[in-house]
């Protein structure tokens, strides 16, 4: 089978007035069609720098060095060029953000903005044809009333309802991939908790892959197929949800699952800031497919 | 009532409350003077007797509240007094001088807005390329230098060196036109004499690009600067993460919300623009409010130095209660206040 | 402190700022020494050489009574910086006080301050000098009262707007609570946070305070002759162009050149101090 995505022995450095600094030391992984797989590490790991890479925004910035293999669907992603590349965005990938209310743009209603993200797909659509699939893709995110929320601007709605918004839009385009940068860790825990359920039942209607980049084991352990722990820039562990959580093989994913609270109790285990153990080579499960 | 309503509501009262202080202000200002102004007005050959009269009918010899008193109550009929450089009612002389003052600096804003934002948001999508170095240098260089400077260095290239327009007035003497709003870009058109149009807009030309040149550098600055804090936030990587162009993004997605506070100090450029109409005028020989304004202050004119700046400050007032409602009406925030006050 | 110099002088543009405004300075001070013809400052009069175009003896030509343009911009450099001094030094602490009380005390003291500031702030700059020339003696000493008067309000609205947001801050309430006297939480605490924005526009005013003042006398509202101003350098040459050129241009580019200098400091600056908050 095809991959989705499969990315091979990818580096990030930056140039700046301190010399080169490498962010990414060669990080691999690949999903596959309909699969949910989670990235997961604590913040400055690298996860979100390699959501953007897959994207191709990170490109466009300068004193950027990006190295390694891109593949997506058929596409070489270093070869097709920026133009190409952009036009998969918002049409065959699409992302969700961390922060949906400062996500959306504040000066423009919903409706415009998701008119804009409709128009990125396929076929010209008249205003009242986009209007009507909002309506409709915001309904199947369980908003009760489509057309209060379109002539609405983010600020005048909650976390919540911007961040089905959020996921409505996503998906407006069908997309091949979406990349969930640590989704609702801006709302409260139950809002969080409803959002998520609510994705995961899209993704799997709508035969999306699922990049899930996440810092919080618990809500992965629910939600991914498979795992990736990631560690100062390098893929640590890899394998199946269940595998990775029955037995974890390398020190920091150990480090990690301590460090989970626990409603019994007992505190939570501190994660040293470095330790020599969690530069120990990368522990794989194998694959559950 | 609409948000809008009530906002324009209370910006007329604090503008009110703001002219009043400027009326004292200046009030105050025109009575520190040192001499007598009778005796000013009246020249070195008056008798005792002409310069009392005319000291009691100025209300001179009673306190300066009461005096201040009588300013008001002339000023609610629409009477600033008498000047006593033109021996005409100083409302008459500003409807006379100030359409085309407001003439010059109205092109000259919009040269500004229709310059300065686009140049802005060029240099703002382009950041740290060739083009930003340009057009930053350039505006830098606009904000560098007074419009008089400007307004020499400009006549010397484009009107005398290249002879493309006129050095000085605001249309040929072969033209007549009946004055109808005292703008004659508006007149000619009223007229039906588009020759006579197209003789005006050219002879507006110099002076509105030299009174325009720091306004233009200064709306080029701020917009970049807007909009650059704008590409920092993530909506603009969410526009780009769903595949708009960089020009949807720079003209649509982020321009908008950096107008929004760009428009303030828009406005106050404006008011600056009041101001250096007087250098322009000087060097263009406009017929604008700035011969008639440095005449009256060169003779200690008390009631047109008032009126004067009164009508100026007025007028400055009004542009910000426009921009006022123009950010209440380009930003929902504003606009939809009373959902959260309610 | 260190640092900021260092980037200062790394980067090109704000380099040559400070070479310009170093040149205009040291032009000022040792107007004495560099100044070809020193007596040309006053009312000298030399008509074998008048209205002279630029050449190997006046650098920037002569003026109607054949004065040495040169030395007279480098003259009216010193009064240029003078006056922008003067100014700064005086209306700044007035601004920067009346707008931390307005800003940390709120209430009535807030209320009566910038409902002043606002007025003199809805006069356009230039008109509110232009009015005080007018009614006072067009002298150097009453054109840095009327200069001044016009700029103070710029700074109160400006540490105004710093005050008014460091008031609800965390390290403001900390400080209150411990009891810290007002007059300790207003200078200790609440000015350090305004200084950046202050410094970086006194370098930025710099440069409009000679524009302003230029302006002035431009109108024949300033300095009066004899004393050299590029103002009214600009505006006495103006009614010879374009024959007689040099004029107009020398002193229109002196007054660009310092204005432009000052800038470019003031915009490294702003971009420097902006960053590091």
């Amino acid at each position: 089978m095809t991959p989705v995505l499969a990315i091979e022995n990818l580096h990030l450095g930056f140039k700046g007035y301190t010399g080169y600094t490498e962010v990414l030391h060669g990080i691999s992984l690949s999903i596959n069609p309909a699969e949910r797989v989670a990235l997961v590490g604590e913040s400055g790991s690298g996860k979100s720098v390699t959501a953007r890479i897959i994207l191709g925004l990170l490109q466009e910035v300068r004193g950027a060095t990006i190295r390694g293999e891109l593949r997506f669907l058929q596409h070489d992603l270093n070869s097709i060029g920026t133009k190409h590349w952009r036009d998969l965005r918002g049409t065959r990938m699409s992302m969700i953000f961390q922060d949906p209310t400062s996500a959306l743009n504040p000066v423009f209603t919903v409706g415009v903005q998701f008119i804009e993200v409709l128009r990125r797909g396929s076929a010209p659509l008249s205003e009242a044809a986009a209007l009507s699939r909002a309506s409709a893709l915001l309904q199947s995110v369980s908003i009760n009333d489509p057309e209060r929320v379109l002539q609405a601007y983010p600020f005048q709605l909650s976390g919540g309802m911007n961040q089905r918004v959020m996921i409505a839009m996503a998906l407006a385009n069908n997309p091949a991939l979406l990349i969930a940068d640590e989704p609702g860790t801006a709302l409260d825990v139950t809002v969080q908790a409803q959002t998520l359920d609510l994705m995961n039942q899209l993704v799997a209607s709508h035969n999306t892959a699922m990049l899930f980049i996440s810092h919080n084991l618990g809500v992965v352990r629910e939600f991914a197929d498979r795992i990736y722990v990631i560690y100062r820039g390098r893929i640590v562990e890899q394998g199946p949800t269940a595998a990775v959580f029955n037995d974890p093989g390398h020190p920091y994913t150990r480090a990690l699952m301590a460090a989970v609270p626990r409603i019994t109790g007992g505190g939570i285990a501190d994660i040293p800031d470095t330790s020599d153990e969690f530069l120990q080579p990368c522990v794989n499960h194998g694959s559950a497919l | 009532m609409s948000a809008v309503v009530q906002l324009l509501l209370r910006r007329l009262g604090i503008s009110l409350i703001v002219l009043v202080g400027v009326s004292m202000l200046v009030f105050g200002i025109a009575r520190i003077i040192p001499g007598d102004p009778a005796r000013i007005a009246l020249g070195p050959n008056a008798t005792v007797e002409q310069i009392a009269k005319l000291r009691s009918s100025m209300h001179l010899d009673e306190s300066i509240v009461v005096q201040y008193g009588h300013f008001i109550k002339d000023l609610s009929r629409g009477d600033l007094g008498m000047s006593l450089y033109t021996n005409r009612p100083v409302t008459l002389d500003i409807a006379e001088f100030l359409p085309a003052t407001l003439e010059l600096v109205i092109v000259a804003g919009l040269l500004m807005i229709g310059i300065g934002l686009p140049l802005g948001r060029w240099s703002a999508r382009y950041r740290g390329r060739l083009a930003d170095h340009v057009i930053r240098l350039v505006s830098l260089l606009g904000v560098s230098a007074p419009s008089f400077v400007w307004a020499v260095i400009l006549m010397l290239l484009f009107a005398f060196f290249l002879p493309l327009f006129p050095i000085a007035g605001r249309i040929s003497d072969t033209y007549t036109i009946e004055r109808v709003t005292g703008f004659l870009l508006v007149d000619t058109l009223w007229a039906g004499n588009f020759q006579a149009f197209s003789n005006a807009l050219w002879h507006i030309v110099l002076p509105a690009f030299a009174l325009a040149l720091s306004g233009i550098g200064q709306a080029a600055r701020l917009t970049r600067a807007n909009m650059i804090e704008t590409y920092d936030k993530p909506y603009i990587e969410m526009a780009q993460a769903y595949g708009f162009s960089g020009r949807r993004i720079a003209n649509r997605f982020a321009f908008k919300p950096s107008l929004i506070p760009s428009l303030t100090i828009i406005g106050l450029d404006f008011a600056a623009m009041l101001g250096n109409a007087f250098l322009v005028e000087a060097v263009f020989a406009w017929p604008g409010l700035s011969r008639y304004g440095v005449a009256v202050i060169l003779r200690k004119d008390l009631n047109a130095i008032i009126g004067t700046v009164l009508i100026i400050s007025a007028t400055f007032l009004l542009v910000n209660l426009i921009v006022d409602l123009l950010i209440a009406f380009l930003n929902p925030r504003i606009r939809h206040s009373q959902r959260q006050t309610s | 402190m260190k640092r900021t110099l260092i980037i200062l002088l790394r980067n090109p543009l704000s380099l040559l700022g400070v070479l310009l405004v170093l040149m205009v300075i040291v032009l000022a001070v040792f107007a004495d020494f560099i100044a070809p013809f020193p007596d040309h400052k006053g009312a000298v009069v030399d008509f074998v050489y008048f209205n002279q175009a630029p050449s190997d003896r006046n650098l920037m030509g002569t003026d109607l009574v054949g004065r040495d343009l040169f030395s007279r911009i480098i003259y009216a450099y010193r009064i240029s910086l003078m006056l922008g001094v003067v100014v700064l030094v005086i209306s700044v602490p007035i601004g920067v006080l009346a707008g931390l009380f307005a800003g940390y005390r709120g209430g009535k003291t807030e209320f009566v301050l910038m409902r002043l500031t606002d007025v003199f702030l809805s006069i356009p700059p230039l008109v509110l000098a232009i009015a005080m020339m007018g009614v006072l003696e067009p002298t150097l000493l009453n054109a840095m009262l009327a200069v001044t008067a016009m700029w103070w309000p710029w700074y109160a609205r400006l540490v105004y707007n710093v005050a008014r947001s460091e008031r609800e801050e965390g390290y403001v309430l900390a400080a209150e609570v411990i009891g810290a006297s007002q007059w300790h939480i207003c200078f200790r605490e609440i000015l350090p946070n305004c200084l950046p924005a202050v410094i970086t526009k006194m370098t930025l005013d710099m440069g409009f305070v000679i524009i302003i003042a230029s302006s002035l006398s431009f109108l024949g509202l300033g300095v009066q002759p004899p004393t050299p101003d590029l103002g009214s350098m600009v505006a006495e040459g103006a009614r010879y162009l374009p024959d007689s050129w040099w004029l107009t241009v020398f002193p229109g580019l002196a007054i660009l050149v310092a204005v432009f200098g000052f800038n470019l400091i003031g915009d490294a600056l702003r971009e420097i101090l902006g960053a590091e908050q």
